[in-house]
């Protein structure tokens, strides 16, 4: 360590060099992971607020919620554990606003997720004209009690309650009742709900064309979900990669022309190992010193970023990708080691 | 007992028609108290010589002693401990570490052996006698040449070897630099009881040595007397 610090304090602008790089790497890794999280909660957060483990679905529908539909026959008998949500996509509109696409979602007031649905303010829907709208209405100017038109339908509701962190798809929720979504999907007197939600881990519905998913296997297949996580982490992963290289490089060259001073130390006696670890505490300190004001320049972010971005800033999986890039610098700094090793304290005797 | 000695000691780099016979039936001892200088021209071996006796090299026959034991009887590990434990090396090329201030040159030594090595008075007055007192917080950059030579040469002292073994140790020094660095070698060799062995072709060292040999073609001849050569 001492070797590190006093080459680290010397040499300030190389090392200022470094470390800026890696800063912005380890910045560029952690908006990016920020963004990853952001779109993936904007994508799963209502289904995973509704605290469900199961999903039953029409075995037709792609395990997709939006094309299920469930008769009563198929729903069968629900225990508490139970809950059916009626599912579709609705533009929302009201005088003097922007347009909305959101996700309507239609619940039965008697069943847990109703019960569970986290009010930011307001009420919960009592009726058919009202509904809970996801806080992103707010940010559009609509309040409490506006008046609000679902697609074509004539009928105008009342925004009475809003939620926080309730999207799906990258879209705003909008909760009502069950029988306003078969009023959306024109399917009054058809089928009663698009799934089946239930807390029971064990859950499967037996009736013939139902099919039951665990809650990932239906996240995984929300439209656009697992390709825009893929892109994402394998964006991460190369910048990892490339971070590796960088310091891998940055660290060759400098090792590289400190060779010869090597030689005399080992000459003298100084053991390889106090060399290798020189060169390992450098690479850490480096690293290190570049994630902590990456932090701080992301936590500055996080700061600023309008509400609008799909930006989460998750502190365990932060800190967890920061572990990663410093795993990945380490080994970085590994590969001049073999140099260090390899110092050849003859070369320095003689003219 | 000698604190140094090189037995019959041969050196052959190569094979069959590019086997080139460096050192033959080198025998040499250093006793404690002197200095002795081996002179020779360029390509005689005089290199090769000092990396066998600072147990860098294992030579292809002969055994090298240092404090009665053999380099063969030694592990890697146990030869650099020995290194830094007995033996001073002076290179000709100083190679100071660039972000080491002259301070911490010798601080590191005190990192990994910080026992055994001069006290604070005493690398005073080798730092005095040098004239490289006032330049301790100083980076190598900002010393001459001969400068850094002299901060090499304490910084092998530093650790209070038994031995010292220097290469070429004035090559970059001025003439009264080279009378001051004489004298100090013989001042280790004398008032601290040192055997110091200097590789040299620089005659200005002559009259400072106690042993004189000349390396000629690989072969270690002695000459006597000293002011004669």
């Amino acid at each position: 360590m001492f070797l590190a610090l006093k080459e680290l304090k010397k040499e300030k602008i190389r090392s200022g060099l470094i470390v800026t790089m890696i800063v912005l790497i380890g910045y560029l890794i952690f908006i990016l992971t920020s963004l990853a999280l952001g779109l993936a909660q904007q994508n799963t957060d209502a289904i995973n607020s509704w605290g469900g483990n199961r999903i039953a679905l029409n075995s037709n529908s792609n395990v997709d919620m939006r094309q299920s539909f469930l008769t009563k026959d198929e729903v069968g008998t629900l225990s508490n554990k139970e809950s059916l949500i009626g599912e579709t996509s609705i533009v929302a509109k009201a005088k003097s606003h922007k347009q909305l696409a959101a996700v309507f979602v239609g619940l039965k007031s008697n069943e847990f997720i109703y019960k569970n649905i986290d009010l930011d303010s307001g009420r919960n829907v009592k009726d058919t004209h009202e509904i809970v709208a996801d806080t992103a209405f707010r940010l559009e100017g609509y309040k409490l009690g506006s008046k609000v038109k679902l697609n074509d339908d004539k009928q105008k509701f009342t925004i009475v309650g809003f939620t926080k962190k309730a999207k799906m798809n990258v879209a705003p929720v909008v909760y009502g009742q069950l029988d306003t979504w078969q009023s959306l999907r024109d399917i009054t007197g058809g089928p009663i709900a698009s799934a089946i939600i239930s807390k029971d881990s064990k859950y499967d519905n037996i009736h013939k064309g139902v099919k039951t998913y665990d809650k990932q296997q239906v996240i995984d297949k929300l439209p656009g979900y697992q390709a825009q996580t893929t892109t994402f982490i394998i964006m991460i992963g190369f910048l990892m990669v490339i971070s590796l290289i960088i310091i891998a490089v940055f660290l060759y060259i400098l090792t590289m022309q400190k060779l010869p001073n090597y030689a005399v130390l080992r000459v003298q006696g100084i053991p390889s190992k106090v060399l290798v670890m020189a060169t390992i505490a450098q690479s850490f300190l480096l690293v290190i010193t570049g994630l902590i004001v990456a932090t701080l320049l992301t936590t500055a972010t996080a700061l600023v970023i309008p509400a609008s971005v799909p930006m989460a800033f998750d502190i365990p999986v932060l800190g967890a990708v920061g572990a990663g890039l410093l795993v990945m610098a380490m080994i970085g700094g590994l590969i001049p080691i073999k140099s260090v090793l390899s110092v050849d304290p003859v070369s320095v005797i003689g003219g | 007992m000698n604190s140094f000695s090189v037995k019959n000691v041969n050196q052959i780099f190569g094979t069959g028609t590019a086997k080139v016979h460096v050192l033959h039936d080198v025998n040499f001892e250093a006793d404690p108290g002197s200095l002795s200088l081996i002179m020779g021209p360029s390509g005689s071996g005089k290199s090769t010589f000092l990396t066998i006796a600072g147990g860098l090299l294992t030579p292809t026959s002969g055994t090298v002693k240092v404090n009665g034991i053999s380099y063969n009887e030694r592990s890697k590990k146990e030869r650099d401990a020995l290194r830094l434990d007995s033996i001073g090396f002076v290179l000709q090329e100083y190679h100071l570490l660039p972000y080491l201030t002259i301070a911490d040159q010798f601080k590191l030594v005190d990192k990994v052996k910080p026992n055994g090595n001069l006290s604070p008075d005493e690398l005073d007055d080798v730092l005095e006698t040098l004239g490289i007192k006032s330049l301790l917080n100083k980076y190598p950059a900002e010393l001459s040449g001969g400068q850094q030579q002299r901060v090499a040469i304490a910084r092998a002292l530093y650790p209070n070897p038994a031995i010292i073994l220097a290469d070429e140790p004035t090559a970059a020094l001025d003439s009264s630099r080279v009378s001051v660095v004489a004298a100090l070698l013989k001042n280790l060799a004398v008032k601290h009881n040192k055997a110091v062995v200097v590789v040299t072709h620089d005659a200005r060292l002559i009259e400072s040595a106690d042993h004189l040999y000349e390396m000629s073609d690989g072969y270690l001849s002695v000459k006597e007397p000293v002011n004669n050569y």
